[in-house]
This record gives structure tokens, C-alpha cells and sequence, in this order.
């Protein structure tokens, strides 16, 4: 399949099909000319074709003239945090997060370490369709340089200064991680220590090769849950390939959905921090989160879907933390994109301070059952088939902030144009699972005629 | 006439530019993925030279290549001969040189080398070039991507072959003292070193690697004012002057005294055919010297177009074991590899002297000694050929060689009128017994072909 998307989550495709060397260079240049020949910070997941981009990448930077600081194979969020610490005027981040293996993406990042926003992207891409970039002399070239600072050592200490760390440590817990052979593995050592923790990492490999879908679903965590109960383990996460989303296993052995990492998250967060209630999330993540920010007394702000705009709105309403349904959580405290470390933390913190196994802390979550489908759809017929969908529901109160949404009293149905692949993703949400799937199959269908 | 900037140069040399101008990083991935659908999904030796833009460079190719499916295998700075060397003991499907070699720093290139370790010929760049310019470049999915590999002792397995091939004893036991120019090249990373394991004491000038060039690469006696400073401050019995890639190489006298890119494969030749005779292949722009020496050998001389794949090719065709480019100081010894080699070069001059106990100066001194000139005029290529066909008419009773515009070889003197490769220019290149001669001859041939491109 042939495939690129170039839009709020960068330059996305198909390696060697939509994703090559010259494209990658050419929005490297537009980016080292978007930021003027200033300093970017490059940073990398493990995949074999993040290889590739990053030298395409650092070319074409080095070529406008920009200083590269080289973060190599790095989690995301550790990049969010070293961009703003460096004062670089940027950075990219190149790997595909929870997309499958043949994939990658090049996501371009503010100095503040967060996603670009709609505006700056636009001014990216029109830097980009022009094809006119910046090119320093032959003796102006950049250079590619190491960092300065110790990067994960200093963001750990960030941490620390979050979480409280010795209350983790009398615990003893034992926790069981899966990397998806991710950037995450490489700190696995460091964090565990940091906590002290005994952490059993499986998948952490730097082999390049995904060893199952890298996006944090139940399926994903097969093999986590199977050695819970074996190894004793108090909890267990899973990670996407570049720790920005994760889901958590229970030490009875369920494997939560995704959606729930961040209401689990959130429900101790507000519970903890008594002076900060406002929740940033988007139109699609889990009723769940508005019953848990509802019982702490909390605001909770909706935007549409993307990271960036969770983050600008997170820091726009100065809000404790922004999240979605994708298993990610934003710290207001913490470092400006979705931080999958940060999470492990305040979960295991959560339970040493209220003295509860993980199994309690998710029997206290209101549970909905979510149905998530996706259904391939080109971008271009998307749009118009959620448009013409919306008139069909006149019982259900509809909102189009992203794609559309149906609401009804027990559950909700959203819709709308992925922004990283060609498909419309659907989302149903009941009280019951049976009738989530039933809502599902009834929408697919119609959408299946409508086509 | 046409105005055009002619400073991107795609052919069979490769292609070269000017970095920040027309050598963009596009340009190079492009071309680094149209060599790895040639040569094949496999390794790829890269390599490079100390040009600021090589990082640049290296980090385009890389990129091309893994899109491919190639393997590279980055060797970092090292010798355009190290890596032809390289391609073949790691049998990898072929190697780029990131290097353009004598061309101001301003300018890199890209040369392109197969799977035997030799530049692409005619034929094969023809190929390549077919290739990229297709329209789309295949690129190939992620499940056949190989990763990189670096390689750190690709300069010992060079040297080892060098030192299998000579009498290293012979050469440690006379302690020469020796001065290297490295024109802050390659050099600079392994000249001393190699020269010290050589039993020399070794003085180097230009040895940084990050400074630039600091003096033209071109090594004209001009610019080795320090070298030849150094040369007589430390009294020692010669000095070397590398090219910025290491392929070729020019030297002093013990005086300081540049003594000619052309004495360089003359001396090479003459201590090889001394020890084994044999046919010797030269490209059509050197010394009449070698034929001198190689009749007194009772030896013959074989005759090739510029360009060394052409010299390495003529050479394996006749069996020969030296060879190579007089004109610019290149010496191809078969024995190591059928490539121009600097190393290989110093070597068989420190071995020369140690096998004949004879100094530098003498050795030179030895030698028959030619004059020569070279001269260029601006040219249309229609007017090129239009001189080369009257210089065949009008001295079609004398000995005339047609490889590449013309050689005409008289009594006492030759005479070689080529269009470049690189500028709209014909080159007058003449070469005769003495000064006097020589002046007459220019002028005579100046005249002709000022007149023949009067428009």
C-alpha cells in the first residue's frame, strides 16, 4: 500500500512507499528553514527505518545550516523534555509510536517540546509545497552535535521531584513492563532504580523489530497478563513504542482497556493535588473520565483529537493534566507531550499511598465498555460520509467539534477521519459490552450502505 | 553562447558540485539509492575525506542506501585506495567515495566503486546513470532494511597488503627521515603512523583535520613552500605531498625542490621493472621518460585515456603490474590493488632507496629528464573536434595516438591536444627535451589552434 499523510502528527506513511529518503529530506529542510537555521533536536525510536530517517534528517538540517543535537534512541517524552531544557529552537522526533512495523513518522515539535500546533504546521507546509529552503555555504554547514546535559538523568530528576519516591520504595512492588523493543527499554534499568522497584521487562530488546502491534490494547498485552500471576507481579504496563500511550494488567490478570489508563491517572491526581481540578481531554476518550472528574468536583475542558491541541489547552487553562483514550496522559508538572513514564509512576504512587492493590484502584473505576472499530476509508470520502451521517440519529444529541459524535443517555457513538492513517475510527461506548458491539455493528453497516 | 554555471558535473568520474550551491542533500540520497538498486542489496562501503561537507554527504548516502535495502558499512575518513581496498576483502557489492579529491574544498563528489574495488567505467556509469534518471526511484520496504555496520581497521588490512608486498626489513633498518604534506587530508589521520612503522622519523606539515585545506590541494611547487621548509630545517632525505583522499602523490628533493608530478610514477616504474620486468600501462598525458626507462628494461609501454578506471582496465588487460597517471602523480601497483595509491607509493620510493643505497637526490638525478608544458584555451566542443581532425591530416606520417583528442609523438618531442572533461577548454599539453625546445613548440601549436578557433 502506498501511503503518506502530512498533517498535525508530522510526515506519516509506509516506509519505502510513501516514507523515503528524498521526501524525509525535504521536510527536514523545510523544518531547518521553518526554524531559520537554528538549533533541532533529533531523537529516535528503535525501528530499523528510524535509522534511515534520522540520517536523511540530519542531512538535510546540517545542509540549512542548523546545529543538530543528536538525542539518539530516545522515549518521547524524554525528547519533550530536553527540547524546552536546551532552549532549542525545536526538535524532531522520528518514529511511528503505535503504528505497526513498515510504518514511520517524522513529528515535528515546538521549542517548548510539544506538538506544533495547526498554525505553525500550516506555515511548515507551506515552507514545504514552496520547496524553497534554506541552504547554508559550504563552509556555513552545521554540525551534528551530542548533548550538553545528561538527558535522562535530568528528566528523571523530574520525576523524582513529581512522585514521591519513598513511599514507592517501601513497597517493594514488583512490576512487570513490556517495551514492544520501544525507546523506553533503554531506561528501564534507570526508572526501576529511580522507584526501586523490581521491574521485569520483557520485549526490550533494541533488535529494531516490533514484537507485536506497538498500540496498547488488550490484545497487545497477552503476553504481560500471562506471567502476572506466575511471577507475583503487583502491576503491569504496556507500552507503545516510544512510551507515549500505555494500558495497565492488574495483578488478578486483567488487562484494562487503554481508555482507562487515563482515568486512573486522573482519579488520583485530583485526588491528590487539591488545588488544581482542571482536566484537559478529547470529545472521543471514555464517559468514565467525566463520572471520576464529576466525583472529585473537577472541570473537565473537551477539544478534538491531537496531541497538540490537548497540550496548548492544558496549558492555555493552566489544567492539572490533559489525556485521551489512547492510554496517554500530559502532566501540567511534568514535561509538555504525553508522558507514559510519568503514568507508571503515579500509578504505583496511587497505590503505596492508598495502600491498594492495582486490582482495588480499577475496582473504583466506573466502568463503560467502549467498542473500537476501524473501518478503511479514504480521506478525501470520509469527510462527506460523516457529514451526510449526521441527520440519521434524530433522537441523539449531536456534536461535531471532531468528525461527529451521537449521544444517548447510556452510551455515545464518535466518528471521524483518522489523522494518521485512511480510515474513519469509531468508538461506541455503553454500559454493556454487548450492546456497545451491538451500536458498533449496527453504525458499520449503515455507514457500509451509505458508501 | 550559452551562460550557464556549469558547477554540478554528472559522468563517468561520478558526480560532483558545489556544496550549498548545486550538491544538495536530495541530489546525493538520490543518487546513493540509484547505486544501491545497481549494485544490488548488499554492503556498501562509504568512506570519506576531510571536507567539512563530508558529515553532510555521509549522512545523505547512508540514508539512500538503507532505503534501498543496502547495508552501509562506514569506514569514516580514510583513503580513496582504502576503500576500493575495503569493497573487495569485505566482499561487499560495491563502495562510495565521498571526495573530490584535487577540486578546491568548495566542491565534493561522490565516486562510485563496483564490486572488483575499481571506479565504474564507461559502460557501467551509464548504466547508474540510466537508473537514476527513471523518474522514481524503488525504494524497498522496512522488512528488508539491514541496518549499518562500521568498520575501524579498514587502513591495517590496506597497510598489511602493502607491507606483504615489500621488503619492510630492508626500509626499517635505514631510519630515513622523512617530511609529509597531508594538505590536512586523509594524511593527517595515518601518514605519520604508517611512515613510523616504517622504521622513518617523520616530520608532517598540514596535518590537522579540521581546519580546512590551508593550501591549494594542487601540489605545484608553489604551494609546498612548507613542506619544503621543513623538509630542509629537519634535513631530511625527501618530502611527501598527499592529495586530500590519499590516491596520489607528489614530492621534494632533500633541497625543498619540487621535482614534478611526473617523476612520480617514472621512479615507481623504474624500481618495479628493475626487479621484474614486465609491460607497463600509462595513461597518454605522461612522461616519454617511462618509455625511456621501460626500453632500457627491454619492456613495453601501453598507452590509455585519462581517467584512472581506464589506466586500471588497460592494465588488467595486458597482464601488466605497474601502471598509472603521470600527469597527476598517480601510481597503480597490482600488486596491493589495481588502484591509484599513495602508500603504495611512498613505500616503493623509501624501498627503492633502502634496496639501492642510493639517496633521493641521486636517484632522481639518474633520470632522463623532459621538459614540459601545459596550457589551456577556451573551446566549443564543434571547434574541439574540428582541431583534433586537422592535427591528424596534417601530421598523419608521424606517430599518432587517437585515444583521447590526439598525441602526436616526434624525435625529441609530443605534443597532446585533448578537450577537458571538467571545462569547455582544449588542453595543450607538451612535453620535449629541453626548455628551448619546448618554448618553440608551444608557441608554434599556440598559434594553430588560436588560429583554427578564430571565429
Amino acid at each position: 500500500m502506498r501511503y503518506l499523510k502530512l498533517g498535525t502528527a508530522g510526515m506519516r506513511g509506509v516506509v519505502g512507499n510513501g516514507i523515503d529518503p528524498l521526501r524525509v529530506i525535504d521536510y527536514a529542510a523545510a523544518f531547518g528553514t521553518f526554524v531559520d537555521g537554528g538549533t533541532v533536536v533529533v531523537g529516535r525510536d528503535s525501528r530499523e527505518s528510524s535509522l534511515m530517517i534520522y540520517h536523511a534528517v540530519v542531512a538535510a538540517l546540517i545542509n540549512c545550516g542548523c546545529r543538530v543535537i543528536d538525542a539518539g534512541i530516545i522515549p518521547a517524552p524524554v525528547l519533550h523534555f530536553m527540547t524546552e531544557e536546551l532552549n532549542a529552537d525545536g526538535a524532531l522526533l522520528i518514529g511511528a509510536g503505535h503504528q505497526g512495523a513498515g510504518w514511520n513518522a517524522v513529528i515535528p515539535l515546538n521549542c517548548n517540546g510539544s506538538y506544533m500546533n495547526s498554525a505553525m504546521l500550516q506555515e511548515l507546509l507551506d515552507v514545504y509545497h514552496s520547496r524553497q529552503y534554506r541552504q547554508a555555504a559550504w563552509n556555513e554547514l552545521g554540525q551534528a552535535v551530542l548533548p550538553e546535559i545528561k538527558p535522562v538523568e535530568q528528566y528523571l530528576e523530574l520525576i523524582a521531584a513529581n512522585i514521591d519516591i519513598e513511599l514507592i520504595r517501601q513497597k517493594n512492588y514488583r512490576v512487570i513492563t513490556d517495551f514492544c523493543n520501544g525507546s523506553g527499554a533503554f531506561m528501564a534499568e534507570q526508572f526501576s532504580s529511580l522507584l526501586g522497584i523490581k521491574m521485569i521487562p520483557i520485549n526490550n530488546l533494541d533488535s529494531g523489530v516490533l514484537p507485536h502491534s506497538p498500540e496498547p490494547r488488550p490484545r497487545s498485552a497477552a503476553q504481560v497478563q500471562s506471567i502476572m500471576a506466575p511471577l507475583t507481579a503487583d502491576v503491569g504496563f504496556v507500552f507503545n513504542s516510544d512510551m507515549s500511550r500505555c494500558s495497565v494488567v492488574t495483578d488478578s490478570g486483567e488487562t484494562l482497556s487503554e481508555e482507562y489508563t487515563f482515568p486512573l491517572v486522573a482519579d488520583y491526581m485530583l485526588e491528590r493535588e487539591v488545588d488544581n481540578r482542571r482536566i484537559v481531554s478529547n470529545i472521543c476518550t471514555t464517559r468514565t473520565l467525566d463520572k471520576i472528574v464529576q466525583r472529585h468536583g473537577g472541570t473537565l475542558c473537551k477539544t478534538r483529537v491531537g496531541q497538540a491541541l490537548l497540550i496548548d489547552k492544558m496549558l492555555e487553562v493552566d489544567a492539572l493534566l490533559a489525556g485521551d483514550g489512547s492510554g496517554s496522559t500530559a502532566f501540567r508538572k511534568g514535561v509538555n507531550g504525553f508522558d507514559s513514564f510519568m503514568q507508571m509512576a503515579v500509578i504505583l504512587e496511587a497505590m503505596a499511598r492508598k495502600n491498594m492493590s492495582s486490582t482495588e484502584l480499577a475496582a473504583n473505576l466506573p466502568r463503560y465498555h467502549a467498542v473500537k472499530l476501524t473501518l478503511p476509508c479514504r480521506s478525501e470520502r470520509a469527510y462527506k460520509l460523516l457529514k451526510n451521517l449526521r441527520n440519521y440519529f434524530p433522537d441523539a444529541k449531536v456534536t461535531e467539534i471532531d468528525g461527529v459524535s451521537f449521544e444517548w443517555d447510556n452510551g455515545w457513538i464518535s466518528l471521524r477521519a483518522a489523522t494518521t492513517e485512511p480510515v474513519i475510527r469509531m468508538i461506541s461506548e455503553w454500559t454493556t459490552h454487548d450492546e456497545a458491539l451491538d451500536r458498533a455493528m449496527r453504525m458499520r453497516g449503515l455507514l457500509e450502505r451509505l458508501e | 553562447m550559452i551562460n550557464y554555471k556549469q558547477n554540478l558535473k554528472i559522468g563517468v568520474s561520478g558526480v560532483r558540485g558545489i556544496v550549498g550551491e548545486s550538491f544538495s542533500p536530495t541530489l546525493i540520497a538520490a543518487f546513493a539509492a540509484s547505486f544501491g538498486r545497481y549494485v544490488g542489496a548488499g554492503r556498501v562501503i562509504v568512506g570519506r575525506d576531510t571536507r567539512s561537507s563530508g558529515a553532510m554527504i555521509e549522512h545523505a548516502v547512508v540514508a539512500g542506501l538503507i532505503a534501498v535495502g543496502c547495508q552501509p558499512v562506514l569506514v569514516g575518513i580514510m583513503p580513496t585506495p582504502t576503500i576500493q581496498i575495503a569493497v573487495v576483502e569485505h566482499n561487499a557489492c560495491g563502495g562510495i567515495a565521498i571526495t573530490a579529491s584535487h577540486n578546491p574544498e568548495q566542491w565534493n563528489a561522490l565516486k562510485f566503486i563496483g564490486g572488483s574495488g575499481f571506479f565504474l567505467n564507461n559502460v557501467e556509469a551509464a548504466e547508474l546513470l540510466d537508473i537514476y534518471n527513471q523518474a522514481d526511484v524503488e525504494f524497498a520496504p522496512e522488512e528488508d532494511y539491514r541496518g549499518i555496520r562500521r568498520l575501524t581497521d579498514a587502513f591495517e588490512t590496506h597497510k598489511n597488503k602493502i607491507f606483504a608486498q615489500v621488503n619492510v626489513e630492508a626500509i626499517k633498518k635505514c631510519h630515513f627521515r622523512v617530511a609529509v604534506d597531508c594538505c590536512n587530508g586523509v594524511g593527517a589521520l595515518l601518514s605519520r603512523d604508517f611512515l613510523e612503522q616504517l622504521g622513518c622519523t617523520v616530520f608532517t606539515v598540514h596535518d590537522a583535520l579540521d581546519r580546512g585545506f590551508e593550501r591549494p590541494p594542487e601540489p605545484l611547487q608553489e604551494n609546498l613552500s612548507k613542506l619544503a621548509a621543513i623538509v630542509k630545517q629537519h634535513e631530511c632525505v625527501l618530502g611527501f605531498a598527499q592529495d586530500p583522499d590519499g590516491d596520489r602523490l607528489a614530492m621534494v628533493d632533500s633541497c625543498g625542490q619540487a621535482i614534478g608530478e611526473q617523476y612520480t610514477l617514472l621512479l615507481a616504474v623504474d624500481h618495479i621493472l628493475a626487479e621484474m620486468p614486465g609491460d607497463v600501462v600509462v595513461n597518454i598525458q605522461t612522461t616519454k621518460a617511462v618509455e625511456d626507462i621501460a626500453t632500457s628494461y627491454g619492456c613495453e609501454v601501453h598507452y590509455a585515456k585519462v581517467g584512472e578506471i581506464n589506466v586500471t582496465e588497460k592494465l588488467l588487460e595486458q597482464g601488466a603490474e605497474i601502471g598509472g597517471e603521470g600527469n597527476c602523480g598517480g601510481v597503480i601497483w597490482s600488486r596491493v590493488h589495481p588502484c591509484r595509491d599513495s602508500y603504495v607509493t611512498m613505500t616503493l620510493m623509501l624501498e627503492m632507496m633502502a634496496e639501492s643505497g642510493q639517496s633521493f637526490d641521486e636517484i632522481v638525478a639518474s633520470m632522463p629528464r623532459y621538459v614540459i608544458r601545459s596550457l589551456k584555451f577556451p573551446c566549443n566542443p564543434a571547434q574541439a573536434v574540428n582541431i583534433v581532425n586537422f592535427l591528424n591530416e596534417k601530421y598523419s606520417r608521424e606517430r599518432i595516438c587517437r585515444l583521447d583528442g590526439i598525441r602526436i609523438d616526434f624525435r625529441d618531442y609530443w605534443v597532446l591536444v585533448r578537450q577537458s572533461n571538467t571545462e569547455p577548454v582544449m588542453r595543450l599539453t607538451i612535453e620535449a627535451v629541453s626548455v628551448s625546445l619546448v618554448e618553440h613548440v608551444v608557441s608554434e601549436f599556440s598559434a594553430l589552434i588560436m588560429d583554427l578557433t578564430k571565429e
